[in-house]
Order: structure tokens, then C-alpha cells, then sequence
């Protein structure tokens, strides 16, 4: 069984490479050395590169961070959401984000990003979107080694305590898998987006007739409800729904 | 400014008490001739006009005896307009020849008001009986000089009580007042115009300009009654001054550091009690400021200490005097100080600096630097019982933080663990395996069973070729060989027909696994019966009962329970 488990490891992180892992390593450096440089424009163009076949949220944070000292705020915001979206505990990606959001022209009543519950956001996952997957994966293999070995001892008292720790790991797999699903949809099905263009009209209905409801400025974070006929029906933080045209946000 | 054409034992001088003065104010000449009775003329006064005199004087004295005499001829001058006058000089005849003084140069200013001269600018409505003047010591000053205004009350009548005063107003001015104790009437008359006034000084203030330009002091008011008897009620009259104006000059631009507003003739200097101390040992600093100036206007220098070093606010000791010169003393800022860490300390040097109005220009006095060094305190080497007051970090700026660099986790995009096929594969595989493992556990526990079924299978078979051993024995009467494959029948075939090992057929197991039974009991107890005659046999020379009933006893109880079992 353990044999399985190690070429499972093998089969994944293989997997994750298509790019040589050499390669994308020394574009990282390369970035990095660049973005020390002051040079953001030409980090971004190296992370952008690295974008394009890899996804994490310290890359989308990177780039990110690039985009802020390019000035393009949308972009900036864009990415530091992405990033929280992979490790929603990530304490460098809100503080970024935050401060992005301050120049902001549209002021929606949002969450503020610290006054949510560390806990909540450690139960999320940190900084690896697989996390809870991963821990589903040992909580299950723990559970029935411990079934397996109840049933191999004789003693009363051990073989007690071996069925009440297998069934402790047993919802811990349950709970494992259920915040691996949470999270799974969650990263699936992106529905936030960040308006990009320098102002849109929110419209009432799917169509340039319909009564301008409100307007939007860049950077600000809207929830798609549906697409339909090349609009895009959006809603605030704040429960105001309005239509716009899909060119002008970008899912997160 | 007396010089004498001197002959032989002859003095003859000219003097006047002083040589500057404001006009209608007075100056005194006085001619003095010694030992010499001649006479000698007034001199030309040179435009001067004689107020009193001449007032003659003459004196002789015996001095260790020898005499000597002198004259002296006084007059009181005075002069109307401003100018230069020059008093000519005195002749006098000598014995055929002539000695003369020197001529006397007297400057008389333009002065608005001297007490001297209080008509010279008085408004017209005012009762010539009574006046009241304000006298400033100068009408020019910079901004912060000390002015002395001097308030004076000129009167001609008879009695009279002053009820209530009106302080002018200060616009523009810090005043400080004079203490003069009690009003009262000069000893002497003055003459103003030829009138004959009683004068009082009813206050002195020391006044400091405070923004440049022309300032005004308004007029002083005064209600008084005059006139006043026993059968009269007197009369109520109202004494009014004249208004001043003080061309009040702005303080050169070029202000120097540690300039503070201080304008006068000032020193500063630093003292502290002690300079060696230990931590947490008070130190007692003193700033000092002394001289002639704006001293109750001195504010508390912030003083530059080591953040290590606990200060308190100043203490102000002040020994300020203000009389008719003005105000001079001096004003201390006592300082606190508590080390709270050892080391040697270096105060940043206080500049100081201030305007001398005499010269016009700033001056600024540099303090020796102190050092103070703190040696190690009783409580440790740093006690910090009581840190310095602690204060927030303060945020210069805002950016963004760094990005990551190092290891960026990279993953391939749109690939989740969860919901991949290995990852179903992985929560899949333990369960199938724990079946699997379920599954050959249940095998192994069947396997088990079957042993000692085909045990049980066996026991009877097995007993009656024990017997068939114990028969041949029996026949050969080999007495050893007989009980031990009988006791061997016994015991294997109870131990294979109920699973027991061979220290397990004990009466009690055997008597636990029959009695469950119909008729086991009884059978039990001749199991246990034979046994313990085959026991007793095998190991004591004594035989109670003969082999061969053992022998069928034996087969006969095997075949009892071969029955029993299958029923």
C-alpha cells in the first residue's frame, strides 16, 4: 500500500511539470532579480510567461505586486484575488490587497479583509489550495490502517481504543472531504470578477436601451450571476444587480 | 566737564550738571572761582534762557592752617527750541591778568513730554490746575525694549482726593508695574511755564513694545475732588493726560538661531549640581538667564536630552527686580533630570541669543557643552524600573510588501488534486484494501475452525488406536507401556474432542465441557475416575483394580461419549 501511496507522489508531481522544472526555476530567479532591479514591467512580462502554464498563489501574488508598481491598479487587484482565492489566509496578499483597493474610486460596502476570523481563513487553507484534499487523502489511509489493526489484537482494552481513534479519523476524512469539495468549488467556479475598463454603465436590462442603473470604475470587485447573449449580469457586494458587457471585467 | 584756566593757587571753573537735554528741561551752571575774592561776570548763556538765579555761594575753610575760600555762582537755564548752544566763557581779573573758562556746548533735544515740560504738547481743553503728564524714557525703542512711562500728577489745588483711576490701554505693549509704595506729593514745587504745581508720581510701568510701528498709549483719566472742607463737599474734577506715541522699530531680519525674543543686555548660563551620577540619580540642572531685559517673558528652551535621560517640566525660580531703571534680575529654569541608563552623555549645547538694542544688533552667547556620565546603578546595569514614555512607530509611508521570491509552489493551471483521478484512487484505495484485508482475515479464522473440527473428527480414531497400543500391553503384561497408552487414550481424545492442549484435560475442563451435556455429569466423574487410577498406577506401585477392567471401562467410556456427541 505504502508503494502505491509514493507513486501516486510521483505520478502528481510529475504531472505538474510540463514545463522543465529547472526551467520555470530560473525564470522565478530571473523575475525576481528583475523585479529587485525596479524593472517591473519586465518581471511581468517573465511571471506572465510562467502564468501561462503554471498557477500559485506567491506567482499570482508576484504579479500582482508588478502590475501595483506599473500603476494598473485593476490588474493589481485582479491578481492579489487570484492569489487569495488559492491561499485565503495569505497575510502579505491582503495587506496588498488592501491597500490596492484604496484607490479604488467606487466605494461598495465590502468585508474588510482582517476583521474576518483568522480560524476561518486557516480552516480555508493556507497557502495550498490542495490542502484539504491532501489531508482527506491521509485522514482515510490512517483510518483503516487503525480499523485493520483492531482487528488484528487481541487485547479488549487496545482494540477499543483502536475503533474509537478509526472512527475519529473516519469523520476527520469525511470533514477533509467536505472542505476539500468547499474549496474545490470555490476555485472551480470563479464568479467574482474585477471591472477593468475606466468606467461602465450597469444597465437594467441586456441590452444599450436599458436605464443606466449605476456606474462602475476600474478595480471594482463584482459577482457574475449569469451570462446570456453577450452581456453579463453582475451584482455588488451590496445586492445592487445590474447588466454589462462582459468585455469590460475580468473573472478573478 | 570742568575745566579750569588754573593759575598759581587760583581756581577758576565752569560747570554745568549736564550738557544734553530735552527742551523746557533745566540745566544747571555754576561758576566757581577759588581763592579769590574777585569778582567775575555771568558769561553770554548763548541763547539759553535763564530760568532762576544767580544764586551765590561762598565758602571758607582752615586746613591744617592754611585757608582756602571759593565762590560759586549758580543759574538754572533753559531752553525753548532744539539745538546746539554754546554758554561762552566766564572772565575774571587776576592780579592784571584775565582767566577764563572754557565754553560749554549744551544739545537740547525735541522731547514731546518731560515731566519738565508738560505744556509743551498738552491738548488744549485742560484745566491748568490740574494736569496729569506720561513720561516715557525714550520714544524710540525696537520691538521688546524696556520703556519706563512715568505718570505724573500736576496740581495746584489745595486738597484733594483722587477716587478712581482709569488704567490706560496697552495695545501693542507688555507693561509691568513699578512698585512705588504710597502716592505721595514731592517734597518739591515745580515750575512749569512760571506756575508753581505740587507734582506726584502716581505710577511708573515698565513697558515693552510687542509689534513694530507706532503705538499709542492711550490717555490716563483720573476723577478727583478738590476743595474738599469740613463745610464743603468739594468739587469733582476730571484730570486727563495727554496721549504718547512710541515708534516701536521691528527687530533686524537677520534673526540667529536660538533667538527667542529676548531684547536687552542678557547672559545665560548652565549649571548642573553634579555630572558624575549613577542611574536613576536625579540631576539638577539649572538654566539661568540674567541681565536688563524682557526677563518675565522668557520661555523654557527645550532642552535636547538623551532619550534614555527622564525629564520633568522646569521649575521657574524667579529674582526679577522692576524699579525705575527697569526691570533686571535674572530667571532660572530649574530642570529634572533622572539617567536611566548608564554611559556618558553629551547634552546638545542651548544657543541663546538676543537683541542688544544699545548696539542693534544680535548676540548670540554659546554655553560650555556638559557632560554628564552615568555610571551603572544599584538596581543592575540597566534598570529600567520606569522606561521612557514609549511612542507609536511612526508611518512615513505606504507601499506594497515584497513580492515572494524563492520557491513560488508553481502547479500546473487548471489541475486540482481534489477530483482527479488519483486522488479517487487514493480515497478509494484504503477501504478496498481494509475488504480485502476483512476478506482473508475471515479465511484465516475458518481455517482455524477446521483444525479442530478434523481434531474432533479424528479423537475417536486416534483413542482407539491408543487402545489397541494398551491391549498389545495388556497382553504382554508390560505394566508401563499399558498405563501410558491407556492415560494417552484418555487424555488425547478429551483434548482433541474438545480443542484443549494437553495441560488442559484437568477434571475441571473436562467436567465444564461434559456438563452441558445429558448424562455428562456422571460421565464426567468416570472420566475423571479412570484417569486418576491410571495417574495413580503409572507413577505408585499399587493396583486396586485389575488392567483389563480398566482396558473396557476405558472403551467403553470413549464409546459412551462418541454417542453423547452425536445425539
Amino acid at each position: 500500500m505504502k508503494t502505491w501511496y509514493l507513486s501516486l507522489a510521483i505520478l502528481l508531481s510529475a504531472h505538474a511539470y510540463s514545463m522543465t522544472p529547472t526551467e520555470a526555476d530560473s525564470l522565478v530567479s530571473q523575475a525576481a532579480r528583475t523585479y529587485a532591479d525596479g524593472d517591473a514591467s519586465a518581471a511581468l512580462l517573465l511571471y506572465d510567461s510562467l502564468a501561462t502554464t503554471f498557477a500559485s498563489a506567491p506567482l499570482f501574488y508576484n504579479i500582482g505586486n508588478c502590475h501595483f508598481k506599473l500603476n494598473d491598479i485593476p490588474h493589481a487587484i485582479l491578481f492579489y484575488e487570484r492569489a487569495l482565492l488559492l491561499a485565503p489566509g495569505d497575510a502579505d496578499v491582503k495587506a496588498n490587497l488592501e491597500l490596492a483597493r484604496q484607490q479604488v474610486v467606487d466605494r461598495v460596502n465590502e468585508l474588510p479583509l482582517f476583521t474576518l476570523g483568522s480560524s476561518w481563513s486557516a480552516m480555508r487553507g493556507g497557502r495550498d489550495p490542495d490542502q484539504w484534499a491532501r489531508r482527506a487523502l491521509w485522514a482515510c489511509l490512517i483510518t483503516f490502517v487503525v480499523l485493520a489493526l483492531a482487528f488484528l489484537i487481541r487485547q479488549r482494552i487496545i482494540r477499543r481504543m483502536l475503533f474509537a481513534g478509526s472512527a475519529i479519523f473516519f469523520l476527520t476524512t469525511l470533514l477533509s472531504i467536505a472542505f476539500a469539495a468547499y474549496r474545490h468549488s470555490e476555485v472551480v467556479n470563479r464568479s467574482a470578477a474585477i471591472i477593468m475598463a475606466p468606467k461602465v454603465d450597469a444597465r437594467s436590462e441586456p441590452r444599450t436601451e436599458g436605464t443606466k442603473l449605476f456606474v462602475l470604475h476600474k478595480g471594482t470587485k463584482v459577482n457574475v450571476l449569469k451570462e446570456e447573449d453577450g452581456w453579463s449580469e453582475v451584482q455588488l457586494a451590496n445586492g445592487t444587480v445590474g447588466w454589462m458587457p462582459p468585455s469590460t471585467l475580468e473573472r478573478i | 566737564m570742568a575745566l579750569g584756566a588754573t593759575a598759581q593757587e587760583i581756581g577758576f571753573t565752569a560747570a554745568v550738571d549736564r550738557n544734553a537735554i530735552a527742551t523746557g528741561e533745566y540745566v544747571k551752571l555754576t561758576v566757581t572761582l577759588t581763592n579769590s575774592q574777585d569778582r567775575f561776570d555771568a558769561p553770554s548763556f548763548g541763547g539759553l534762557t535763564t530760568v532762576q538765579g544767580p544764586f551765590e555761594n561762598s565758602s571758607f575753610n582752615y586746613v591744617n592752617g592754611r585757608m582756602s575760600s571759593s565762590v560759586a555762582r549758580t543759574w538754572v537755564l533753559t531752553a525753548t527750541a532744539p539745538g546746539t548752544y554754546t554758554i561762552g566763557p566766564a572772565q575774571v581779573r587776576v592780579g592784571g591778568g584775565v582767566i577764563r573758562t572754557e565754553p560749554i556746548t549744551i544739545e537740547v533735544s525735541k522731547s514731546a513730554t518731560r515731566p519738565s515740560d508738560p505744556g509743551a504738547s498738552q491738548g488744549q481743553n485742560r484745566d491748568p490746575n490740574l494736569f496729569i503728564t506720561i513720561a516715557l524714557s525714550k520714544n524710540k525703542a525696537y520691538v521688546g525694549e524696556q520703556i519706563i512711562a512715568t505718570y505724573t500728577l500736576y496740581s495746584r489745588y489745595s486738597n484733594i482726593e483722587l477716587s478712581k483711576y482709569e488704567i490706560s490701554k496697552m495695545d501693542g505693549f507688555w507693561a509691568e508695574e513699578i512698585d512705588l509704595g504710597n502716592t505721595s506729593w514731592e517734597d518739591k514745587l515745580q515750575t512749569v511755564n512760571g506756575v508753581q504745581y505740587r507734582v506726584a508720581v502716581l505710577k511708573r510701568q515698565v513697558l515693552f513694545p510687542q509689534k513694530s510701528g507706532t503705538l499709542k498709549i492711550a490717555p490716563f483719566e483720573l476723577e478727583c475732588l478738590v476743595n474738599r472742607t469740613f463745610f464743603n463737599r468739594g468739587t469733582s474734577l476730571k484730570a486727563r493726560s495727554n496721549s504718547v506715541e512710541v515708534n516701536a522699530l521691528a527687530l533686524p531680519a537677520n534673526k540667529p538661531e536660538g533667538f527667542n525674543g529676548a531684547v536687552g543686555e542678557l547672559a545665560m548660563s548652565v549649571k548642573a549640581d553634579r555630572t558624575t551620577v549613577k542611574a536613576n540619580e536625579a540631576i539638577e540642572l539649572t538654566l539661568t538667564y540674567s541681565g536688563r531685559g524682557n526677563l518675565k517673558l522668557m520661555q523654557a528652551p527645550e532642552l535636547g536630552f538623551p532619550n534614555d535621560f527622564e525629564t520633568y517640566d522646569p521649575k521657574v525660580i524667579d529674582r526679577i527686580n522692576v524699579n525705575g531703571s527697569g526691570m533686571s534680575g535674572s530667571r532660572a529654569f530649574q530642570y529634572l533630570v533622572i539617567p536611566r541608563h548608564e554611559g556618558d552623555f553629551q547634552l546638545e549645547p542651548i544657543q541663546f541669543s538676543y537683541f542688544d538694542p544699545a548696539t542693534g544688533n544680535y548676540r548670540t552667547v554659546d554655553p560650555e557643552q556638559l557632560t554628564i556620565s552615568v555610571s551603572p546603578g544599584d538596581g543592575g546595569p540597566s534598570a529600567s524600573v520606569q522606561r521612557p514614555s514609549r511612542s507609536d512607530v511612526e508611518v512615513l509611508g505606504k507601499d506594497i510588501r515584497y513580492i515572494h521570491t524563492g520557491d513560488l509552489a508553481l502547479r500546473t493551471k487548471g489541475h486540482h488534486l481534489f477530483g482527479s483521478l488519483p486522488w479517487i484512487a487514493g480515497i478509494a484505495t484504503p477501504p478496498l484494501a481494509f475488504v480485502l484485508f476483512l476478506g482473508w482475515r475471515r479465511k484465516q479464522e475458518a481455517d482455524e475452525m477446521d483444525v479442530s473440527g478434523t481434531r474432533r473428527k479424528r479423537a475417536d480414531r486416534v483413542a482407539r488406536k491408543r487402545l489397541n497400543e494398551a491391549e498389545q500391553a495388556l497382553r504382554s503384561s508390560d505394566r508401563n507401556a499399558f498405563y501410558d497408552a491407556l492415560g494417552k487414550a484418555l487424555h488425547g481424545y478429551l483434548g482433541d474432542k474438545f480443542g484443549l492442549g494437553p495441560a488442559e484435560t484437568t477434571s475441571q475442563s473436562i467436567r465444564l465441557h461434559l456438563a452441558s451435556s445429558d448424562g455428562g455429569t456422571e460421565l464426567a466423574d468416570r472420566f475423571v475416575a479412570l484417569m486418576e487410577a491410571c495417574d495413580m498406577a503409572r507413577y505408585a506401585p499399587v493396583e486396586d483394580r485389575p488392567r483389563q477392567q480398566l482396558y473396557d471401562e476405558a472403551a467403553s467410556l470413549i464409546g459412551r461419549t462418541e454417542q453423547l456427541m452425536r445425539a
